[in-house]
């Protein structure tokens, strides 16, 4: 074989290489300042709508599926995060829709209207998405950043294009065609760059998970008790009565299994929450254990089960 | 000529094509996903909680298929219908419970977790197979898991769904030249974006049911209520746990503070509520306020962590059991001490002010001194009565038996005028015939 054609050989695996690595780029996230110290690390993040260079000629909004995306891998992370439909309605209603002007707000702006203590904002600087004859491609170039509204620094940002790619020089027919058939899919072919844009996010962002792992606490409940006895058949207008004992100034409610949920519980004096609910003649239940539940302002629910007896119906008052 | 040329270019050309499609549709990956749900999942709001526990593996190569695994499943529950427990907050409670082998998760009863976490659902995953085969010009990658969804507070299984995943390359694919034929298989097997790809394809099939259970069609849905079997048996031991207190609280009846308390409630109480305790009918301003019902709280409070820590190895019942039966007094401290029950109308409106705690003294006062016997046993079924009975006065003690008003055969052995002579003979009988007891008292004669 003449040097020729080895070089020529060599030349083309170097870019089939590269062609088949090019979907997965690694994000070069530069991070602006470590806390060591994990008192400083931002807790609560929201994650602000993002806002879109280009015109949306497909009408698919790829910024706003990239955010529900990025959102739904950045909260497998240790921040509390805001739900993005909680982010949208508290921006509303401090009169702010539109995400290029939110963008632009200041750091104490936002943490007056969101009370969180960082915010990540991006924007999608260009989209792509093409399929014609053998060539399909679908990209995603955005600028993101994560902002400590506490103190107005940037922590990191990544400037980023994610692209999936399928051409002449990737290795099989039967890719190339499967590829062809699934780029045409927009809503798709979008949703599975900005997966992957995500994934390759997370891999850098710093995760302050083990910081909070040892402090991690639920609501109390030290004491649960209904009147219910053991064997005791429940008949129509029958009520049971739950007292629960735990940490003062929660939101407590009782379910009976899985039957009847979130019966609420008033707090009576701090720390004891008291409710109660009436059999009816439909109610329909198999034997069900009642379990007290209290939950804080983080959504964090702590569970205690009364295991003394439980709410059985008499099958003869039942219809 | 031309024309049947053409025509012959054309055949070859759709023959081709046709080819070309049914390898596309054939060659491609394999799945094969078995999922099914039940009804109840619909009924998960995002004011329940579901929790992704960690995932099972079977050796450490399978750990970096777990990891994203779990954070593809995490990523793609995230917009379901309920809420999902973070992930920091699910490991950061597992260890301080030193709940850290996924392979043993199964065995601990989905109770359990609903208390340790706040859940109301918890998932279980487990890799069953990551396998990658490379033979020159051909590799494969198969992916295997399984998944379950248990609800915490029922142990209903709501969601059951098993998946494999196969891709290959290789000439089935048709490469695009010689380099590919040979590059190919290697760059699919070692290429860890395959391995990415083909979890991130696997967990979008695999959940895409639970992301919309009303879609569930009849061969996805299960046809009856399954219960994890965990769940099951400690429901089981549960209710066997209840029976036992029921059938003890029947035996302790005839206490004359007990029967009086029952008497105030039968006259005060309506028919259709008089089987319920109302002691718990909201008091709590009381319960905070008097330190008498604060006593009585907390015995309360002591005896169900009783309950809960002979419930939870769930080993060895039968001594947990004797144990729970050892201890008597706080169901008496619990029904004299709790405040009388509120009488509940008809209309449903409860009547605050009829509680009547001088009866008790009242009642006490004009009894005849009582006496002080060792009770050994209580039967609903009097041919085991008996049968005790017959060993203990075959062994020479002065035993005998009671019923109950309500038909509990209870055998008791001699009658002292003092509690301290009674507990002499108690703890003999303890120690000689290994037979629990307790001390209570019996009308003279």
């Amino acid at each position: 074989m003449s040097p020729d054609r080895i070089y020529s050989f060599a030349k083309r695996c170097i870019v089939l290489v590269g062609i088949l690595l090019a979907g997965c780029g690694t994000v070069d996230l530069e991070i602006r300042q470590n806390h060591t110290n994990p008192s400083m690390q931002p807790r609560s993040v929201a994650i602000l709508p993002f806002t879109l260079q280009e015109p949306d000629l497909e009408k698919i909004s790829p910024h706003k599926l990239f955010r529900t995306c990025f959102y739904n891998y950045f909260s497998y992370l240790g921040y509390v995060d805001l739900p993005l439909e909680t982010i949208d309605k508290k921006l509303q209603q401090a009169g702010f829709t539109d995400p290029k002007k939110i963008s632009a707000l200041s750091h104490e702006k936002l943490r007056e209207i969101l009370n969180v203590d960082a915010i990540v904002r991006a924007n999608v600087l260009s989209v792509n998405n093409f399929t014609g004859g053998i060539h399909a491609e679908t990209a995603i170039k955005a600028k993101i950043e994560m902002l400590d509204l506490r103190t107005g620094d940037i922590l990191w940002d990544t400037e980023h294009r994610e692209m999936t790619y399928s051409g002449i020089l990737s290795p099989t027919l039967v890719e190339i065609i499967q590829d062809q058939i699934d780029n045409v899919k927009v809503h798709q072919a979008y949703l599975k760059t900005a997966e992957l844009f995500s994934i390759n996010m997370m891999r850098k962002i710093p995760d302050p998970a083990d910081n909070w792992k040892g402090e991690i606490r639920l609501p109390e409940i030290t004491q649960i008790e209904t009147n219910l006895k053991p064997n005791l058949k429940l008949k129509p207008n029958d009520r049971i009565y739950v007292n629960l004992k735990g940490d003062p100034g929660l939101t407590g409610y009782f379910d009976i299994g899985s039957w009847k949920s979130n019966i609420p519980l008033k707090e009576i004096v701090p720390g004891l929450y008291s409710g109660s609910y009436t059999i009816n003649a439909a109610d329909k239940v198999t034997i069900s254990l009642i379990i007290g539940t209290l939950r804080n302002k983080n959504g964090l629910t702590g569970k205690k089960f009364y295991k003394e007896g439980m709410a059985q119906f008499d099958a003869s008052t039942t219809h | 000529m031309t024309l049947i040329t053409s025509n012959i270019s054309r055949l070859i050309l759709h023959r081709a094509l046709s080819l070309l499609i049914f390898l596309v549709l054939f060659s491609g990956c394999a799945s094969n996903l078995q999922t099914k749900v039940a009804g109840n999942l619909n009924s998960l709001s995002k004011n329940q909680t579901v929790a992704i526990l960690p995932i099972e593996v079977s050796h450490s190569g399978q750990q970096e298929m777990a990891d994203m695994f779990r954070q593809g499943l995490y990523a793609n529950l995230k917009q379901s219908k309920f809420n999902l427990l973070e992930k920091y907050i699910v490991d950061g409670l597992l260890k301080q419970n030193d709940l850290t082998d996924p392979s043993g998760f199964l065995v601990i009863n989905p109770m359990q977790f609903g208390e340790i976490l706040g859940a109301d659902a918890i998932v279980f995953s487990r890799i069953n197979k990551v396998e990658r085969n490379y033979l020159i010009i051909h590799s494969s990658i198969e992916l295997s898991v399984s998944i379950q969804m248990v609800d915490t507070r029922t142990g209903e299984i709501l969601w059951r769904a098993e998946q494999t995943e196969h891709d290959f390359s290789g000439i089935g694919k048709i490469p695009t030249g010689i380099s590919t034929a040979l590059f190919a298989p290697i760059q699919f097997v070692t290429n860890k974006l395959n391995l990415s790809k083909m979890t991130s394809k696997m967990v979008d099939k695999l959940t895409a049911l639970i992301k919309k259970p009303e879609n569930a069609v009849a061969n996805t849905q299960f046809d009856d209520l399954l219960i994890a079997k965990k769940a099951t048996n400690d429901l089981n031991k549960i209710k066997e746990l209840q029976q036992l207190k029921s059938e003890w609280a029947q035996a302790l009846t005839l206490d004359e503070e007990v029967v009086v308390l029952q008497n105030d409630t039968a006259e005060e109480a309506p028919k259709e509520v008089a089987t319920l305790d109302n002691n718990l009918v909201p008091t709590a301003s009381k319960i905070a306020a008097e330190p008498k019902n604060r006593v009585a709280v907390n015995a309360v409070v002591h005896k169900v962590h009783d309950v809960e820590t002979e419930m939870a190895p769930l080993t060895d019942t039968p001594k947990a059991i004797e144990q729970k039966v050892e201890t008597p007094i706080p169901l008496n401290a619990l029904r004299a001490t709790l405040v009388a029950p509120h009488h509940i109308g008809n209309s449903g409106k409860t009547n605050r002010d009829k509680t009547k705690p001088s009866k008790k003294l009242l009642k006490n006062s004009t009894q005849p001194k009582k006496l002080y016997t060792v009770q050994v046993g209580a039967y609903k079924t009097k041919a085991y009565a008996q049968s005790l009975l017959g060993k203990l006065t075959k062994k020479g003690y002065n035993a005998f038996m009671t019923q109950s008003e309500k038909l509990v055969y209870r055998v008791q052995v001699d009658k002292f005028k003092t509690k301290e002579d009674a507990l002499k003979l108690a703890q003999g009988i303890r120690e000689k015939e290994n037979l629990k007891n307790f001390i209570t008292l019996i009308q003279p004669g």
